[in-house]
């Protein structure tokens, strides 16, 4: 289950952070997403190291914690996607399957991102405050909790 | 568990120094540095102190390369209870160390020491260090006891060579030490137990009964026993600096823990063979090493984790240990290039956490993970760490960990972009202070990306309440004052108003425990940025000298209306990088926003303007700021000596702490509002305006200059005239400041500058130079401006709009203190400028009378005729008294010299009083006493007539008496536009008379002109004069052909008398003519032009009935006589004479009309008569004249 997803400004300001759990851990999801930085950095800056290649905006596992994956992806304008989940047991080929895995979620997140930010109203390095950009986000958050489960 | 593990530690031979007796915290620290530098021994240096006294166990120690490593606890601590596990949690040496000058005591010394010893059963050697003895306790020293040491009294370097001595002379007997407990150990096996085993092994030896299973355990038992002594002395193998004897005795451990399943001291062994293996291969760089030693631990964690056992697992655990290994091998790996790895090692380690019993255990480990992913260059992870350890710490709920927390938090600061500035490095800090003119325009790259990241509010808000609260806690008023102002500052958006007043007590709380005056790095409220930077009022303008010139103020001030002119040749245009100029003991004024955001009344104890040059005395001023509002206040000071001043900002005493706010923070701050970085712009949210950036100039103080001040003599308010007014003003000057004024130069500027009629400069000429507090008063006459019709427009509208409207002229005045004196010639940029005062002269003009129409009228009186012609006004040189003696008005009536006739011309100007008051109107004409006689007797200018009065809201009409004036000549020049002359060739020669003809024409219009004054007069002081030029040349536009030039040809009449007709008349009044008597008479006419004219003359007499006779064909005339056809051919500019007689047979009034019917007319004489047709007969007629003729009929 996704519990948090959130962007991230290229200069590692939130621009939205959401979580989809009713427990009030806002808090706890905002040091995760925080945290997951470093490793986007440190993924960002040694490309060769972590594997990377030049066209791969998915950047993968970036690291698990107690009771959370951290997945990143990262646009060519360094804006990263972050998705903190509660499924331990994925398997890697199950996450890069673009058909129903997290790497077509972050696809479907990124579209979403850009017609977001594609509003003339918006402001770029603003937080994303637009309600069809939530309602969107959370549509895709559900439907990836379905395509997963079956 | 323990802080700072690694592979290594395994080999570190820990060594206690203890203070004994009195020591002074520094000194000890300063006695501890020394030992950190000798934390490795090489084998090499200490065999002079070692004695073989056996065969050595550690056969295969390397004596040239080896080393011994010491690990200094300082203060000591307590035996672990694994010490029997890992040889090297033991403590296996105590240092003590004194400090000889506050322990006289040797014997004390002494006592305490060993006392201090029996704490450390294990210490298998003891010393003790004295410094700075004194030469009774060396002497003394050298008796007592063979552990201490004294060092003399010497220079840093010569004791630490002492102290290196010393430690090798302990690490070689640490090594003889070791050699002892390992033959020991070997012989006699000791029982080496944990807190993990004791219960287990006990049961299992006690409580079972069968035989075959106990002989089995006790063969186990023993087995174990022997893996463990085995273990053990490999441990005292590696302490000793011989890896490989180390290796071969873990050889053996691991051997039979693995027979005997015991799992952690099978995992302990194989540590201590990591350990082993890396000292051994410490020099070469063998990749395939760590693959080794990755696996190898791999392997260890794997064992700790086998060794935990369910059942004491409540009481202790191996899980420390386990998380130990997990630590050690993240260190060795801890590279960049691992940094997957590690993170999977400490995420498990941190996983590991919540099972670890001891809180302590718990927050070592956080520790280590948070330096280790620190190392890594993970900063956000490691401060999420130490916030774990703070928050571990805060648990504690004593001082001393609430300290602990303040401080670990503080690291964190950085990560979450919320530190504090005293921690951001003083030395950027510095720098830019000093750079803050150059790039105040922009901004820091580091500024904006703190910017950016202080978007995790969520996050910074809860750290920067942590410290509050820890710093609360550590009793730390300083940290918790500027935690909550951090908290305050950035975050008040987000914060309820509750919370801030909460953050206001805890700031209130704080700096009551603070001394008074304290200064804190962190600013806290209110906001405050740089409002205006006012240049110098106009009153006290500098302007460059330019010594080079008379008018040395020429060229370096603006003259124009412009502040600024593109034109001013090679000065930088650029207005942000404007200098500005202040003198020394001059206050100047800057303009600068407050804004209090919060929900809290505000209490600015001082605000003053903060001045890092150090020649500036700025002055404080206290105020409040209600709840969410924004005020801009004006701060000032003194520059007290020459130089550059900069102003980076103000010095705020708020919440009882002194503080800076810089402008630039308070601009950037605002530039991230306008990108929406920041929360919220405190200015905006305050409702004050959007504000441009301002930046701030150069400011140079230069030595003080003279000031003049001024003021009108009778108050500052505008001068209210009424249009055309005349008032003398007087103006004071002082000199206000402290030197005097030498030169000094008045000018006029800004709009209707002939407004000003006469300043008084030779009063102020005369006055200079102008010392200190010295007033000259200048004397300025003033005349009001005509209203144009937007000022009329204005005028109709609001007082104030026309009181604002710069029409008014300004006095310049450019003065300048004594020139500098001849000491520094060369230097061109050491002459003291000078300054201008302006002066503005705000006239406030009302609309006075004003001026409805002028029209000219003119009336012809019918002239006698007489014995003589009527003579012409210009011609009566002798007749001055008779006309003096008539009336004034009698002499308005003049004899028209060109048309014979008495003429009488008026202007009438209607005016009409639109004002509240009463004006009355005099008219004088001056006359012209060369030319008019006249006036010869009278005063010139008060040749005037009696003053009209106008009522307010009346309009009235006022006469002008024109006096007569006409050309001699009619000349063709005036009508040259008219008509085209045939001959071109004429035309270029009489173009040049004909036009000094016209300018003549027109030179006497404006003299007649110019001899009218109109004056008005209204209550006791206004009085000033009407223009009314333009009216009068309107009017006089029309009919000025009429008036001024002559007609072409000039008619008089004369009685002729012979001697008879002469005597006899004598009875008879003067000009008579008899009836029924021959009356001989003769026509005059004269040529006016400078043509020959021929022409007809007719000559008709009609008796006067009608008030006109002349003309129209009502007139009643009863008796009429013509004679005509007389042809007349008159010589140019002569007259020419024909007699004729009249015989009138009834007595009464008769008019005698002279018309003549030029012949062969010119083109002129058509011009004048205004004909066009060449075909049409001019016809010129004179003026009537009367015949009175008596007698009876």
């Amino acid at each position: 289950m996704i519990v948090c997803v959130a962007v991230v400004g290229h200069q590692n300001n939130p621009l939205y952070i959401q979580s989809f759990t009713e427990a009030d851990d806002a808090l706890k999801l905002h040091h995760i997403v925080h945290c997951s930085l470093d490793v986007v950095d440190e993924r960002v800056n040694n490309p060769k190291k972590s594997g990377l290649t030049l066209n791969e905006t998915f950047l993968g596992l970036l690291y698990p914690t107690e009771n959370y994956k951290v997945y990143g992806y990262l646009t060519n304008t360094k804006v990263k996607f972050i998705l903190v989940t509660t499924d331990l047991d994925v398997r890697d080929a199950d996450v890069r399957n673009l058909r129903y895995g997290i790497a077509k979620f972050f696809r479907r997140f990124h579209a979403a991102y850009v017609d977001a930010v594609s509003n003339p109203f918006h402001v770029p390095g603003k937080r994303i405050t637009s309600r069809t950009f939530a309602e969107r986000v959370s549509n895709i958050v559900k439907s990836f909790g379905l395509s997963s489960a079956g | 568990m323990e802080p700072d593990v690694s592979v290594e530690t395994s080999a570190m031979i820990r060594i206690a120094i203890i203070p004994i007796g009195k020591i002074p915290h520094q000194t000890l620290r300063d006695y501890y540095s020394m030992f950190l530098h000798h934390h490795t021994i090489p084998l090499s240096s200490i065999s002079s102190f070692y004695t073989e006294e056996q065969k050595s166990p550690f056969t295969n120690q390397p004596w040239e390369t080896g080393s011994l490593r010491f690990k200094f606890v300082l203060g000591g601590e307590p035996p672990s209870p694994w010490e029997d596990f890992q040889s090297n949690r033991k403590i296996l040496a105590v240092i003590g160390v004194f400090h000889c000058p506050l322990s006289p005591d040797l014997d004390s010394v002494i006592e305490e020491f060993d006392g201090v010893c029996k704490g450390y059963a294990s210490a298998r050697v003891t010393r003790c260090f004295g410094f700075f003895p004194c030469d009774s306790q060396l002497e003394d020293g050298g008796k007592k006891g063979e552990n201490l040491r004294l060092f003399p009294p010497a220079d840093r370097q010569t004791q630490e060579m002492h102290l290196q001595t010393m430690m090798q002379e302990i690490a070689a007997s640490l090594l003889m030490e070791f050699e002892k407990y390992v033959f020991q150990a070997e012989s006699a096996g000791t029982i080496l137990k944990t807190p993990l085993d004791s219960q287990a092994s006990l049961s299992s030896e006690e409580v079972d009964n069968f035989e075959f299973c106990k002989k089995l355990q006790v063969i186990k038992a023993k087995k174990r026993r022997l893996g463990r002594a085995q273990k053990t002395i490999g441990d005292y193998c590696l302490l000793a600096g011989s890896p490989v004897d180390a290796n071969a005795h873990y050889s053996t451990a691991l051997e039979l823990a693995r027979l005997t399943a015991d799992y952690f001291w099978y995992a302990g062994a194989l540590e201590g063979s990591v350990c082993a293996l890396l000292i051994d291969q410490l020099s070469l760089k063998d990749p395939s090493l760590e693959d080794e030693v990755r696996y190898r631990y791999s392997s260890v964690i794997l064992h700790y984790k086998k060794s935990f056992i369910p059942e004491n697992a409540q009481r202790v655990s191996p899980l420390s240990f386990e998380l130990e290994a997990n630590l050690k091998l993240a260190r060795y790996l801890c590279r960049k290039e691992l940094a997957k790895e590690v993170v999977d090692l400490l995420t498990s380690a941190a996983d590991g956490a919540k099972s670890l019993i001891d809180a302590t255990d718990r927050l070592i480990l956080y520790v280590e993970i948070a330096r280790l992913f620190g190392t890594l260059g993970y900063q956000r992870k490691a401060a999420f760490f130490s916030r774990q350890v703070a928050q571990l710490y805060l648990q504690q709920d004593n001082k001393l960990a609430a300290i602990s927390a303040l401080q670990v938090l503080s690291m964190t600061t950085k990560a979450y972009r919320v530190q504090s500035r005293a921690s951001i490095s003083s030395n950027s800090h510095i720098n830019e202070v000093g750079s803050s003119h150059a790039d105040s325009g922009k901004m820091h790259h580091q500024s904006v990306v703190s910017l950016f990241e202080s978007q995790w509010s969520t996050l910074q808000m809860v750290v920067l309440r942590e410290i509050l609260l820890s710093a609360v806690r550590a009793g730390d008023p300083l940290a918790a004052w500027s935690a909550a102002a951090r908290l305050l500052r950035s975050y008040y958006p987000l914060i309820t108003p509750a919370g801030q007043n909460g953050l206001a007590r805890a700031l209130a709380n704080s700096s009551e425990m603070l001394p008074s005056g304290i200064r804190c790095s962190d600013p806290a409220l209110p906001f405050v940025r740089l409002y205006s930077f006012p240049l110098h009022p106009s009153q006290m303008d500098i302007i460059k000298c330019n010594p080079a010139r008379e008018d040395w103020w020429a060229g370096s001030a603006p003259s124009g209306p412009f502040i600024y002119t593109p034109f001013s040749k090679g000065e930088p245009n650029d207005s942000s990088k404007q200098d500005l100029i202040w003198i020394v003991g001059e206050p100047v004024q800057i303009l600068v926003e407050l804004a209090n955001p919060c929900g809290f009344n505000l209490r600015v104890d001082s605000i003053y303007l903060s001045v890092h040059s150090g020649n500036f005395d700025p002055f404080p001023i206290s105020l409040d700021l209600p709840p969410n509002s924004s005020k801009v206040i004006t701060l000032s000071g003194i520059p007290t000596s020459v130089g550059p001043v900069t102003i980076p900002g103000c010095t705020v005493h708020c919440f009882g702490v002194v503080t800076e706010h810089l402008f630039r923070d308070v601009d950037n701050l605002l530039h991230g509002a306008a990108q929406g970085l920041v929360l919220s712009d405190p200015f905006r949210c305050c409702g004050s305006p959007k504000l441009k950036n301002v930046s701030v100039p150069n400011i140079s103080v230069v030595p003080p200059l003279p000031l003049l001040v001024s003021h009108v003599v009778g108050g500052d308010g505008a001068i209210v005239l009424y249009e055309g007014e005349i008032r003398e003003i007087h103006i004071s000057l002082a000199n206000a400041g402290t030197v005097p004024v030498d030169q000094a130069h008045i000018s006029l500027s800004g709009k209707n500058q002939d407004s000003v009629l006469l300043i008084s400069y030779e009063t102020l000429k005369s006055n200079l130079p102008l010392k200190p507090g010295a007033e000259v008063i200048l004397p300025v006459t003033l005349k009001a401006w005509k209203l144009g019709l937007v000022d009329l427009d204005n005028a109709s509208g609001s007082m104030g709009r026309q009181l604002k409207d710069s029409s008014s002229p300004s006095l310049l005045i450019h003065y300048a203190g004594p020139l500098t004196d001849c000491e520094d010639p060369p230097k061109g940029s050491a002459v003291a400028p000078g300054r201008r005062l302006v002066v503005p002269l705000n006239m406030c003009v009302l609309q006075g009378l004003s001026f409805v129409k002028a029209r000219l009228l003119s009336m012809e009186i019918p002239a006698h005729v007489g014995e003589n012609l009527p003579k012409p006004v210009y011609l009566e040189n002798s007749s001055k008294e008779a006309i003096d003696s008539e009336t004034k008005m009698d002499g308005l009536v003049k004899i028209d010299p060109f048309r014979g006739s008495w003429g009488l011309r008026f202007l009438e100007l209607e005016l009409s009083n639109p004002t509240d008051l009463v004006f009355e109107i005099s008219v004088s004409v001056q006359l012209d006493s060369t030319e008019d006689k006249l006036s010869a007797g009278q005063d010139a200018t008060e040749y005037g007539y009696p003053k009209t009065r106008i009522d307010r809201d009346f309009s009235a009409r006022v006469l002008i008496p024109l006096e007569h004036f006409k050309l001699p000549i009619l000349d063709g020049s005036f009508f040259m536009k008219d008509f085209k002359p045939d001959g071109a060739v004429g035309s270029r020669n009489s173009s040049f008379s004909e036009k000094s003809a016209k300018a003549e024409l027109k030179a006497s219009i404006n003299n007649l002109i110019s001899r009218i004054k109109v004056r008005w007069q209204s209550g006791r002081t206004s009085s000033g004069e009407l223009n009314i030029k333009d009216a009068i040349q309107a009017a006089l536009k029309t009919s000025a052909m009429d008036v001024l030039l002559p007609d072409p040809l000039t008619f008089g009449f004369r009685l002729v008398r012979n001697n008879l007709s002469q005597e006899s008349g004598d009875s008879r009044p003067k000009g008579s003519v008899l009836a029924h008597d021959m009356t001989p008479m003769e026509i005059v006419v004269r040529n006016n032009t400078k043509e020959m004219i021929r022409m007809s003359l007719n000559i008709t007499c009609r008796d006067v009935a009608g008030e006109n006779c002349v003309e129209g064909t009502k007139a009643t005339v009863l008796w009429s006589g013509v004679l005509n056809g007389i042809a007349i051919d008159a010589p140019p500019l002569q007259e020419s004479k024909h007699s004729f007689s009249l015989y009138f047979l009834v007595p009464g009034e008769y008019s005698l009309v002279a018309a003549a019917l030029i012949e062969d007319a010119t083109d002129l004489l058509r011009a004048r008569a205004k004909t066009n047709s060449p075909d049409e007969p001019i016809f010129c007629r004179g003026p009537p004249f009367h015949v009175r003729v008596i007698g009876t009929a």
